[in-house]
């Protein structure tokens, strides 16, 4: 790893000034698991590094009302053993649980696995079928963004220069919906999903009311497969129905071939998650929330 | 810049002084000295450098140190408490679990923190928490049962003895934990890279960035001129002498001259204060090239006017091999049933988890080398070589060995290049590759491509068989002149085959040069085989077993290529197999997408003939001898010293442990042999000034060869004794033997002594009591043909392994659920180390058979060098497995001992396959079987 100067600021105010003041050669040091491999690597080159250890408020899961707060400094372990979380987006937890190794998910974060924007990330697409949003901060001022809007593109995010993700805000699920994540990777642990899905369904009566189909690692960001998902609303769940969906899902992924699957498979794998996940999502929901 | 720090380590305050981008291992390792924590990758996938942070395992390599103040950080070495291990350290010695050592630590910290929070983990558990530690030795059997079962393994104060059915002997036979074991779980254990020397400067490699081209210009001034560098070399700083693994092939230069040949090839080096100012000189080293056209196709590397590698192979092709034993003709004729496929395998690599590492300190006079090998004589005989000395002026030390598997069985560029720069700096110089330079480097398996045709009368007997094999062998011969062969020569060992023709032809390709990798170049062509003989049974509606057994290789059978089977168990590995596993209730018969499969191996136990020619002496000096049938020197050499108050016995031999486990077997037959508890005998086989010429760690020839002049020793010993002792209690030496620490008579019960005052009484009289053994294969071994040397051996192994398993029909996943495994490993004389070697081998392999493979982009740069898509098994991924021992003796073995190590490894990837179809109707016939290959195979067949 090139030299580089930490900088330890104990508020947001303080940590956005550092990013503004030093701009594209500044970069966040929440875990570190992907920037330190990134730094190692030369794949990318700064000299500042802003840590955000020393920030209090941003290592706890709260909930207010339905909704469930994140910090961005909540490890990935974390998020996978919360009982809180687990009772309202149990999706989630499983997602984080997918994710590398124990050793990598005591010190990954929230935060860091939503803005480095990769890809395959795991925890994006639960997010995006839970509706969930992000709290940005300025320092001066604060936003909200849905995580539907937050990505570009590849490692590329709304986050403007100066700017840092605090919270993850997922709100209440509702009744009679349940959120299943799906996901295909090479071996047991330390792999990156090849493909993955997360689906929303949520019944009124005999009917879908709605549903939600997010597919990861298979476009540059985390993509809502529209096509597909406005398929379910008001439709008689069947078998016929979600294979359609799924092939439908299959059809509106856009996936590069690479080392990992080519773009013919990671199809033909969106497709067979997203049967298998609408199958599961329907019978949680009807067995009544998630 | 530096700024001191406060750190909390295993309880104690250290303030040390950290750069911001220092990583927590990087302070762990090398300002507080606590090496017991290993770097395996540097990208937080191996887990080698995990640690507690606040009790929470963590990746330390991807941690700043400069974070960690205020937080309490617990390494290997601080769970042992005033010299008593913990729990978990307990467990992981006396349940089998520590091979090479190089993860345990890591392991052990996993394990650690999980049972800290939950006493009484499941499996599931465990597999989740130990995930993040790859192992490369054990297949996570052992350890898994360490985890499972910590409480009852950390109470016994002795471990528990698995003793194997041999009445006659005390040592010999016994479960015995690893000598070096707690070491190893202790963090005590010194690798190559945890040893500082004074002075010591840090060197590291420039290497190509193109596949192919000439160096125009190479300007080193700038990195010259960096604060902290103390060297900067380039080809016309080296010896004009090439290298490489046989004397014919030597084909490398220590930096490139003149051309480079593939990405990664060496161009400079540097040597400085730290690794970390050697990398930005390296980046300052300005090198122009002429690109040159460049070939990466084993099939194009042939044609006429492909760019051409080296002007002394014509056609790219390194080394060909024409092989016709009987006549196929007539074979083919006599059959009732041909079939001929084709089969590719792939590009696997060791990796084994301590990345290779060495250090080179010229002295005044005298050369010494700390290496990472597992053949410290052909590293000394090369050393003495490329320097033109004579070798009694080189020490080569070869310090504890993080695992081997064929990559450390050949002199590195490390290895010369740390020497170069010492000598021009005057100072030690440590070299260390990174994750990515092991993969840049490789010398891993061959990617073969396989045609093979058998010919088979109705019930399934062999009249004829012939196999052409391409192999793509990389840039460089390293061991490919044998591995080309091995891929011949072991086919008819398994089966009795009356006509064979093998055609080899070992081609050039500007990638990374391939060498030897556990089996051989033998695992791929035994895989094909297997598929093979296993579609005819398909085809002609016959018992893959019965088919097998009819074919079998028998004891005192010489084969059509001229090798002489003696022991030979192979239809009691294929039947024992077939019934523990209930392969026939099974095979066919299993639904849903399960499978079993059958395929059966075997391998030499040590090859007949030593690597370079003629006598241990500098290869410029010696005369060039013609080839005779026989050893010139002795392949293994053992002293036994006895201490002067008898107590103790201390063996050397110069046999590298690289976590097969020699330092353990040795002692163990030395005790046998001398009459002494196990725990009487020591062992020292690193330093080649103490300990005589073991040639090493390949072709799985330790206990055989290094096993019988241990034995040897052991009997000079007693023959010295005796007559001492037969003089003290007044009978005959002849009537004497020695057991369990006495000598008594054979006649007379009121006749005995302790060991320990015999060997007393005989210091008094004679000095230091002293043994030496040698052991030299039998004299000639192999027919008159060229090549017939490879293949060669004292005896042969032979093993069957069945594979269950699951494939998920709409993702084509496999879950691999079971393996049943019987091995011929003649007297197992540690059965627990016995088994570890197969279960290593079995998760090993399964993973060459369906996720490991280096891939190559279209200008020969690897896609990926590093443990995130280079797939290794984790201990999620590995089944369960059931090692068993046939019953079998080999009379030229120590204690009728042969080999395992390598043998196991070689049904593998056939039993794999034949499951795979069996679950889902499909042969996939190039390896890996991906989950992608498979689907896609079902696509087009239904």
């Amino acid at each position: 790893m090139r030299d580089f100067i930490i900088h330890e600021p104990d508020n947001i105010g303080g940590a956005c000034s550092l990013l503004l003041e030093f701009g594209t050669q500044a970069r966040i040091i929440a875990g570190g698991t992907d920037l330190l491999v990134d730094l190692k690597q030369h794949n990318i080159e700064i000299s500042h590094l802003v840590s955000l250890a020393k920030i209090g408020g941003l290592k706890s899961i709260t909930t207010i009302g339905d909704e469930i707060r994140i910090g961005a400094l909540v490890s990935l372990n974390e998020v996978a053993e919360s009982l809180t979380v687990k009772k309202r987006l149990r999706a989630l937890c499983k997602a984080a649980a997918s994710m590398a190794s124990k050793q990598i998910r005591n010190q990954g974060t929230i935060g860091g696995n939503i803005a480095s924007a990769v890809p395959s990330a795991d925890l994006p697409p639960a997010l995006l079928a839970a509706g969930a949003h992000v709290i940005i901060t300025s320092g001066e001022s604060e936003r909200k963004v849905p995580m539907s809007n937050f990505f570009y593109g590849p490692r590329k995010t709304v986050l403007a220069v100066g700017e840092i993700l605090t919270q993850v805000v997922i709100p209440s699920i509702g009744k009679k919906t349940a959120i299943i994540y799906k996901k295909f990777k090479l071996r047991g642990a330390n792999a990156l999903a090849v493909a993955s899905v997360a689906t929303r369904i949520t019944v009124a009566g005999n009917l879908i009311k709605e549903g939600r189909i997010v597919l990861g690692a298979v476009a540059p960001v985390p993509m809502i497969a529209e096509l597909a998902s406005e398929m379910l609303a008001g439709q008689i769940p069947s078998h016929n129905l979600f294979f359609r969906v799924a092939e439908a899902a299959a059809a509106e992924a856009k996936p590069i071939s690479d080392i990992r699957g080519s773009r013919e498979y990671r199809k033909e794998l969106i497709q067979v998650l997203t049967k298998q996940s609408l199958d599961e999502a329907f019978k949680r929901a009807t067995g009544g929330g998630d | 810049m530096y700024r001191l720090i406060t750190l909390n380590v295993n309880g104690d305050l250290r303030t040390v002084a950290v750069k911001p981008n220092t990583t927590l291992l990087d302070v762990i390792r090398d300002k507080l000295d606590l090496t017991g924590t290993k770097k395996g990758c540097g990208l937080g996938v191996c887990g080698a450098c995990t640690v507690l942070v606040d009790g929470e395992t963590m990746s330390s390599c991807l941690l700043l140190a400069a974070n960690m103040e205020g937080k309490c950080i617990t390494t290997i070495e601080g769970l042992e408490e005033k010299g008593k291990l913990s729990a978990v350290q307990k467990s992981f010695i006396h349940s089998g679990a520590i091979q090479c050592g190089y993860c345990t630590p890591g392991m052990v910290m996993s394990a650690k923190a999980l049972i800290d929070k939950s006493p009484n983990p499941t499996e599931a558990v465990i597999k989740e928490a130990l995930g993040g530690n790859l192992c490369r030795c054990t297949g996570y059997v052992k350890i898994l049962d360490a985890v499972k079962n910590w409480k009852t393994y950390s109470e016994l104060d002795e471990p528990e003895m698995k003793e194997y059915d041999l009445e006659d002997y005390k040592v010999v036979g016994k479960s015995l934990p690893r000598y070096d074991a707690r070491d190893k779980v202790t963090g005590r254990a010194k690798y190559t890279a945890d040893i500082v020397l004074p002075k010591m400067l840090h060197g590291k490699i420039l290497h190509s960035t193109i596949p192919h081209g000439r160096i125009i210009r190479i300007d080193t001034s700038r990195a010259e001129a960096l604060p902290g560098v103390k060297a900067v070399i380039i080809g016309k700083d080296v010896p004009d002498r090439q290298y490489g693994v046989s004397p014919p092939r030597y084909d490398e230069y220590v930096l490139a001259k003149d051309n480079v040949r593939y990405v990664g090839d060496e161009v400079a080096a540097v040597a400085a204060i730290d690794e970390e100012t050697a990398e930005r000189a390296l980046e300052l080293i300005e090198v122009e090239y002429e690109e040159l056209p460049a070939v990466f196709d084993v099939y194009k590397a042939m044609e006429e006017g492909a760019p051409l590698l080296h002007e002394r192979y014509p056609n790219n092709i390194n080394t060909s091999v024409d092989h016709h034993f009987g006549d196929v003709d007539r074979g083919f004729q006599e059959a009732d049933y041909i079939k001929e496929e084709s089969f590719t395998g792939n590009f696997t690599q060791q990796a084994p988890l301590e990345p290779h590492a060495s250090i080179g300190d010229w002295q005044d006079g005298l050369l010494i080398l700390h290496s990472a090998t597992q053949v410290p004589h052909y590293v000394h005989y090369m050393l003495a070589n490329v320097f033109d000395m004579p070798l009694g002026k080189i020490k080569v030390i070869r310090p504890t060995v993080g695992g081997g598997f064929g990559g450390k069985a050949e002199t590195t560029p490390l290895d010369l290049i740390s020497c170069v720069l010492s000598k021009k700096t005057g100072c030690p110089v440590k070299m260390v590759y990174s994750r990515k330079e092991m993969f840049l480097h490789n010398r891993g398996r061959h990617k073969q491509y396989i045609k093979m045709k058998l010919g088979v009368k109705r019930n399934g007997e062999i009249t004829a068989f012939e196999s052409k094999i391409f192999l793509d062998g990389g840039a460089y011969t390293s061991f490919g002149i044998v591995t080309v062969y091995y891929a011949g020569s072991m086919i008819p060992t398994l089966y009795k085959i009356p006509n064979y023709k093998y055609t080899g032809r070992r081609v050039m390709t500007n990638k990374p040069a391939c060498g030897a990798f556990r089996g051989h170049g033998s695992p791929q062509p035994r895989f094909a085989f297997e598929c093979l003989l296993n579609m005819i049974c398909d085809e002609l509606s016959l018992n893959p077993v019965e088919v097998r057994r009819i074919n079998s290789m028998e004891a005192d059978y010489h084969t059509c290529n001229d090798l002489d089977i003696r022991s030979c168990r192979y239809k009691e590995t294929l039947l024992q197999a077939v019934e523990e596993s209930g392969f026939s209730e099974k095979y066919g018969q299993l639904n849903d997408g399960h499978g079993i499969g059958l395929a059966s191996g075997g391998f030499v136990s040590g090859a007949g003939y030593t690597i370079y020619r003629g006598q241990v002496q500098q290869h410029s000096q010696k005369p060039r001898e013609p080839f005779q049938k026989k050893s010139i020197f002795p392949h293994a050499n053992a002293i036994i010293k006895i201490s002067e108050d008898g107590t103790q016995a201390v063996l050397f031999i110069g046999a590298a442990d690289i976590g097969q486990g020699s330092d353990t077997i040795l002692p163990m037959i030395a005790a046998e042999a001398l009459g002494l508890p196990a725990d009487r005998v020591r062992i020292r086989s690193e330093d080649s000034d103490i300990s005589p010429i073991d040639l090493g760690a390949y072709s799985s020839r330790i206990t055989l060869m290094g096993g019988n002049a241990v034995k040897r020793a052991a009997e000079d010993v007693l023959a010295k004794l005796f007559p001492v002792a037969a003089r003290l209690m007044n009978c005959s030496p002849e009537e004497l033997k020695a057991s369990d620490g006495f000598i008594f008579s054979d006649k007379d019960d009121t006749k005995s002594m302790e060991w320990a005052e015999a060997a007393r009484k005989y210091f008094n009289d004679n000095s230091s009591l002293i043994g030496t053994g040698w052991y030299k294969p039998p004299e000639g071994l192999g027919g008159d043909y060229k090549g017939a040397t490879v293949g060669t051996s004292p005896a042969y192994s032979f093993s069957t392994a069945i594979c269950e398993l699951n494939v998920d029909i709409s993702t084509g996943k496999v879950d691999v659920k079971k393996f049943w495994d019987y091995h011929d490993c003649g007297t197992p004389v540690n059965p627990m180390s016995v088994h570890g070697q197969v279960e290593g081998a079995v998760v090993m392999t399964t993973g060459e058979a369906l996720m490991e493979d280096m891939v190559y982009n279209d200008r020969g740069e690897l896609v990926n060098p590093n443990l995130h898509e280079y797939l290794l098994m984790t201990i999620k991924d590995t089944p369960e497995i059931f090692s068993g021992i046939v019953d079998s003796y080999e009379e030229e073995g120590p204690y009728g001992a042969k080999e395992v190590g390598e043998g196991a490894t070689v049904p593998i990837l056939g039993a794999v396959a034949h499951a795979i179809k069996d679950a889902t109707g499909v042969w996939i016939t190039d390896l890996p079987i991906t989950p992608e290959k498979i689907l896609k195979a079902l696509k087009e067949n239904y």
